[in-house]
C-alpha cells in the first residue's frame, strides 16, 4: 500500500543555486565584454544596435570521447530506409585547430547574449566613475523621471507590448513544432497563453543634473596611422558611452586636429581621415577658446582627454605643455592618451622623431601627472579596457 | 482543474498493487507526493533526491529545465522515483488521472526493478534519504563556517564533480583497502610457483589499478584537510549510489513499462482514462529517429524474451542482468532489424556523420556492439591510478578501447585534478595511436 501526501513548498529549494549560476554567468558576461569592447565591430555604432556577444558558459567537465571515427553512436530508424555512408545531420564546421593536430577546440558551451549598447554599458560601468566631479554651484538639481526599462511578464493591461507578446507566442510555436508536440499542418489553433505575454516596464530613474563637459581632442594627422585611429577611436568611443550612460547632462565637444584645429560633430570625429603634420597646442587652444566663450570652470566639471601617437612636432611641445598645465588647473581632469609602443630609448631608430626621444610629449607630460592629470599609453586593444578601468574604477562620487 | 482527488489516488492505488502482486512483484513501499511543476522541476534539476546537497550545476539544470518546459520543448517527466525503501515518487498536480494512473503503475516496476535487480543490493536504500540529508548538511555547514566559505567548498566540487564517473563501475563489489590487497598479493607470491609475480613489487601504490580517482584521491592526498577529504568523499558516495541507475537504464525503464502496460491491462479503465492512457503509453515507448529511445529499446527486448520465454524468464532477466549483459544476452538479428538500428559516426575529413553500419545482414553485430559502447556509463571514459611516485606524482592512465579522448575537456578535467592533487599529476592517453602526455 502506498501512500500519498501533498507537499506543501516552504521555500524555493533551487533559489540559492539558481543565483549562484547566474552569477557566474553574469560574471563571465563581464569578461567577453572586455573582449568585445576592442573588437572593430562596435565601434561607431549607435545605441540600440544590437551586438551579439558570445560568453562562455559555465559548463561541467568531465572526460569524454571525441567526435571520430572510432568513435560511433547508434540510433534507430524505424519505418525508413537507412544505407551505409549515409550522411546524417547537418554539417559540423571543422573544429579549429591547427593543421595536422587532433586538438579539438574546447567542447565549450557558448552562448551568445544579445545586447544594446546601452545596457552593454550598464554592465561595463557599473562599478566607473568620473572622478573628481565636484558639486558645481549652479544648476545642480535632483531629477527623478520615468523612463522605460525593459519589458516584464507582468504589468498592467494598458503597458501590454504586443509585439513583445506576439514574438514570444512565435518563439513558443516555434519550440513547439521543434519538440514535436505542435504539428503546423494540422488545423489546430495554437492560442496565446499568458506566460506570452509580456509588459512594458518604466522604472523612475533619479538623475543627478550635474554639469559636465568633455573635450575629446583627437589627433588626426598623417603620423595617426589607420590602427592608431582606430585605437584612439574605440578608446573614445568608449569614453563616449560610458559618459552618455552614466550622466544625463553631459556635453560633449569633438575636437579633431593637425596643425590646425576644428570643433567637428560625432559622426565627422569617428570617421573622418586626414592627413599632415601635428600641432598638439592647435587642438588645446581650441580647448581653452571654447571654454572660455561657453563653458564658464565655475558652473561646469570640465574634462579634457587628449589623444595623439605623440609625435608632436617638436617646436611646438612648450607650447603644448604650457597648455596642459592651463587646462589643468580648471579642468576636473585632464587625460593624455599617446597611441603607440613605448619607445625604446636605447634603440636609434631611423625615424626622425627619434632624435628627439625622451624629449616627446609623453616625457613631459611627466611633471603634470598629477590627481587630475593622467596619462594612458594604449598599445594594444587589450589596453584600452585596462587603461579605462584604471581612469574610471576609483572612488565613486558625485 | 483536476480530475481526480486524493481519493480517487487511493481506491486506485489498491488496485494497482493488488495487480502487481498479481504478477509476483516485490517492490518497496510507496510514498507518492503530490507537488506543483516548479517543484517538480526542483526534483528533477537535484536528480530527484530531496535532501541533496547545493551546487551551482543544479541551479543551472533547474533553469534550463524551466526555460525549456515553458518554451514547449520538453514536457515534464509523467514519473520520477528514487531508490529508496519506501521509495519516493512525485506527482505532479497538473496531470490528469490517467497520467497518475500510469505513473503509479510504473513506479511499481521500477520500485521492483530497484529492489530485486543485483546491481543494487549494495545501496542500501533504507538509508538512502538519510545519507543525502546529512552531506547535504554538511557541505552547508562548510559553505557557511567563516574559514572556509562557498568558494572554496564550491572549488573542490567543481573538481569533484569533473571525474565523478571515475569510479568502480561493478556495483556490489567493496573496493578493497591496501592493507588487503597487500595481504592477498603476498598470500598470493609465496604460493606462486608459475613465477608469474616474480617481479611482482609489494611496495608500489596502489599495487591494481585503481579506478576510484576520488577514493584515491581522498585516501593518499595527505594535503588535504578533513573537510576537503568529506566533500570528495560524500561525490564519491553520490557516484557510487548512481551507478547501478546507470547500468541499468534501459533495463530498468523496458521493464517499468512493461509493467504498468500489463497492469493497466487489467485495471479495466474507463473510457476517459484510457484514451490518455494510450496516447500517453504511446508517447513513452515512440522510438527516437537517430537516437536510441531506452524506453522503446528496453521495452521491446523484454517483449521480445516474454514472447519466446514467457514471463518468468522476465523476471529472471531483471534480476541478474544489468544494460551491457542483457543486450549482449538478448538484442538478436531481428530485434536489430525490426529496430532499424544503425552505427554512425563523425567523418573528419567532410565534417559529416555517416552511417557506418546497418540492420539487415552482418551488420547487427558490430551495431550491438557499438550499442554496448555507448549505454550507461560506457559512453564515459575509463581513467585509473597507475602509480603514485615516490616523488608523490600522481600517474593516471586512460584505458583506451579504440576511441580518443577529445583533447580540449580532457586538458579541463587534467587542470580539475591538478587541484585536487597539488603534488603534480602525470596522465596519458593514445590520440591517433600515438601516445599522448598532459
Amino acid at each position: 500500500m502506498s501512500t500519498f501526501k501533498e507537499h506543501k513548498t516552504i521555500a524555493d529549494r533551487a533559489a540559492s543555486d539558481r543565483s549562484r549560476h547566474r552569477h557566474k554567468i553574469e560574471k563571465a558576461i563581464k569578461e567577453s565584454i572586455k573582449d568585445v569592447v576592442s573588437e572593430e565591430s562596435i565601434i561607431g555604432q549607435s545605441g540600440k544596435k544590437k551586438i551579439r556577444i558570445p560568453v562562455r558558459g559555465i559548463k561541467e567537465h568531465s572526460f569524454v570521447y571525441g567526435s571520430n571515427e572510432n568513435n560511433k553512436k547508434v540510433g534507430s530508424a524505424q519505418g525508413k530506409e537507412v544505407s551505409k555512408g549515409q550522411r546524417i545531420g547537418h554539417k559540423r564546421k571543422q573544429q579549429q585547430g591547427q593543421e595536422g593536430k587532433p586538438g579539438d577546440k574546447p567542447g565549450e558551451e557558448k552562448y551568445e547574449i544579445e545586447m544594446s549598447l546601452e545596457e552593454l554599458a550598464e554592465y561595463l560601468f557599473a562599478d566607473l566613475n568620473l572622478p573628481e566631479l565636484e558639486k558645481k554651484r549652479f544648476k545642480f538639481l535632483t531629477e527623478e523621471k520615468m523612463k522605460r526599462k525593459g519589458k516584464r511578464p507582468y504589468g498592467i493591461r494598458p503597458r501590454l507590448s504586443k509585439k513583445e507578446t506576439i514574438k514570444q507566442k512565435i518563439r513558443r510555436k516555434k519550440a513547439a513544432i521543434k519538440a514535436g508536440v505542435y504539428n503546423p499542418d494540422e488545423d489546430e489553433r495554437f492560442p496565446f497563453h499568458e506566460s506570452d505575454l509580456r509588459y512594458k516596464h518604466i522604472a523612475p530613474v533619479q538623475k543627478d543634473n550635474t554639469t559636465a563637459v568633455i573635450f575629446f581632442v583627437m589627433d588626426v594627422s598623417g603620423s595617426m596611422t589607420k590602427s592608431k585611429k582606430f585605437l584612439a577611436r574605440s578608446f573614445f568611443f568608449l569614453l563616449y558611452q560610458f559618459l552618455n550612460h552614466r550622466y544625463s547632462s553631459v556635453d560633449v565637444v569633438f575636437i579633431s586636429h593637425t596643425t590646425e584645429a576644428q570643433e567637428v560633430d560625432e559622426e565627422r570625429f569617428f570617421t573622418r581621415a586626414t592627413g599632415g603634420g601635428t600641432m598638439a597646442s592647435s587642438g588645446l587652444q581650441k580647448v581653452k577658446d571654447i571654454i572660455e566663450k561657453r563653458y564658464h570652470p565655475n558652473n561646469w566639471n570640465i574634462y579634457t582627454f587628449y589623444c595623439g601617437d605623440g609625435e608632436n612636432w617638436p617646436s611646438d611641445n612648450d607650447e603644448s605643455i604650457e597648455l596642459f598645465e592651463y587646462l589643468k588647473e580648471i579642468n576636473q581632469m585632464v587625460c593624455y592618451t599617446e597611441i603607440g609602443p613605448e619607445k625604446d630609448l636605447s634603440r636609434d631608430s631611423l625615424s626622425f622623431f627619434s632624435t628627439f626621444a625622451g624629449d616627446g610629449l609623453w616625457e613631459k607630460v611627466f611633471r603634470l601627472v598629477g590627481k587630475n592629470f593622467k596619462k594612458v599609453r594604449l598599445s594594444t586593444h587589450d589596453d584600452i579596457w585596462k587603461s579605462f578601468k584604471k581612469l574610471f574604477g576609483g572612488r565613486r562620487d558625485g | 482543474m483536476a480530475d481526480w482527488s486524493m481519493k480517487d489516488l487511493q481506491e486506485w492505488d489498491e488496485k494497482i498493487c493488488k495487480l502487481g502482486e498479481e504478477l509476483g512483484l516485490d517492490w518497496y513501499p510507496i510514498d507518492y507526493e503530490i507537488c506543483d511543476y516548479k517543484e517538480m522541476i526542483g526534483h528533477m534539476a537535484y536528480t530527484g533526491m530531496p535532501t541533496h546537497y547545493r551546487h551551482w550545476s543544479f541551479g543551472k539544470s533547474f533553469d534550463r529545465i524551466q526555460t525549456e518546459y515553458n518554451l514547449g520543448m520538453q514536457g515534464l517527466p509523467y514519473e520520477m522515483i528514487i531508490n529508496s525503501d519506501p521509495s519516493i515518487a512525485y506527482l505532479m498536480t497538473e496531470n490528469p488521472m490517467s497520467t497518475h494512473l500510469l505513473t503509479m503503475s510504473h513506479c511499481v516496476g521500477h520500485s521492483d526493478f530497484f529492489k530485486n535487480n543485483r546491481m543494487f543490493s549494495e545501496t542500501d536504500a533504507p538509508n538512502v534519504i538519510d545519507r543525502f540529508k546529512s552531506a547535504g548538511k554538511r557541505i552547508k555547514k562548510y559553505m557557511e563556517d567563516p574559514n572556509i566559505g562557498i568558494d572554496k567548498v564550491e572549488k573542490i566540487l567543481d573538481a569533484c564533480h569533473a571525474i565523478r564517473y571515475q569510479v568502480s563501475r561493478t556495483p556490489g563489489i567493496k573496493r578493497k583497502s591496501h592493507s588487503d590487497l597487500k595481504e592477498y598479493y603476498r598470500e598470493l607470491l609465496s604460493n606462486d610457483k608459475t613465477g608469474k609475480y616474480a617481479n611482482f613489487d609489494l611496495e608500489k601504490i596502489p599495487l591494481e589499478k585503481d579506478y576510484n580517482l576520488l577514493g584515491f584521491i581522498k585516501d593518499y592526498n595527505r594535503f588535504l584537510e578533513d573537510w576537503e577529504k568529506d566533500v570528495i568523499h560524500i561525490v564519491e558516495q553520490n557516484s557510487l549510489y548512481f551507478i547501478p541507475q546507470a547500468k541499468t537504464k534501459i533495463m530498468n525503464e523496458g521493464w517499468a513499462v512493461l509493467i504498468h502496460e500489463k497492469i493497466m491491462k487489467e485495471l479495466d479503465l474507463p473510457t476517459e482514462y484510457r484514451l490518455g492512457f494510450i496516447r500517453l503509453h504511446n508517447q513513452v515507448i515512440r522510438p527516437h529517429l537517430g537516437r536510441v529511445n531506452p524506453y522503446h529499446l528496453g521495452y521491446k527486448i523484454f517483449r521480445h524474451i516474454e514472447d519466446k520465454y514467457g514471463f518468468d524468464a522476465c523476471k529472471i532477466a531483471r534480476e541478474s542482468h544489468n544494460d551491457e549483459t542483457f543486450i549482449k544476452k538478448y538484442l538478436d538479428e531481428d530485434l536489430c532489424n525490426e529496430l532499424n538500428l544503425f552505427s554512425f559516426a563523425f567523418n573528419r575529413r567532410d565534417g559529416y556523420h555517416r552511417i557506418t553500419d546497418v540492420s539487415g545482414g552482418e551488420g547487427w553485430r558490430t551495431i550491438r556492439d557499438d550499442l554496448i559502447k555507448n549505454i550507461g556509463l560506457n559512453s564515459a571514459p575509463v581513467v585509473y591510478v597507475k602509480e603514485l611516485q615516490k616523488d608523490g606524482t600522481l600517474v593516471l592512465e586512460h584505458e583506451h578501447d579504440g576511441r580518443d579522448l577529445d583533447l580540449a575537456e580532457a586538458n579541463r578535467v587534467f587542470s580539475f585534478i591538478n587541484q585536487l592533487w597539488s603534488a603534480g599529476v602525470k596522465f596519458t592517453t593514445i590520440i591517433e595511436d600515438e601516445i599522448w602526455e598532459f
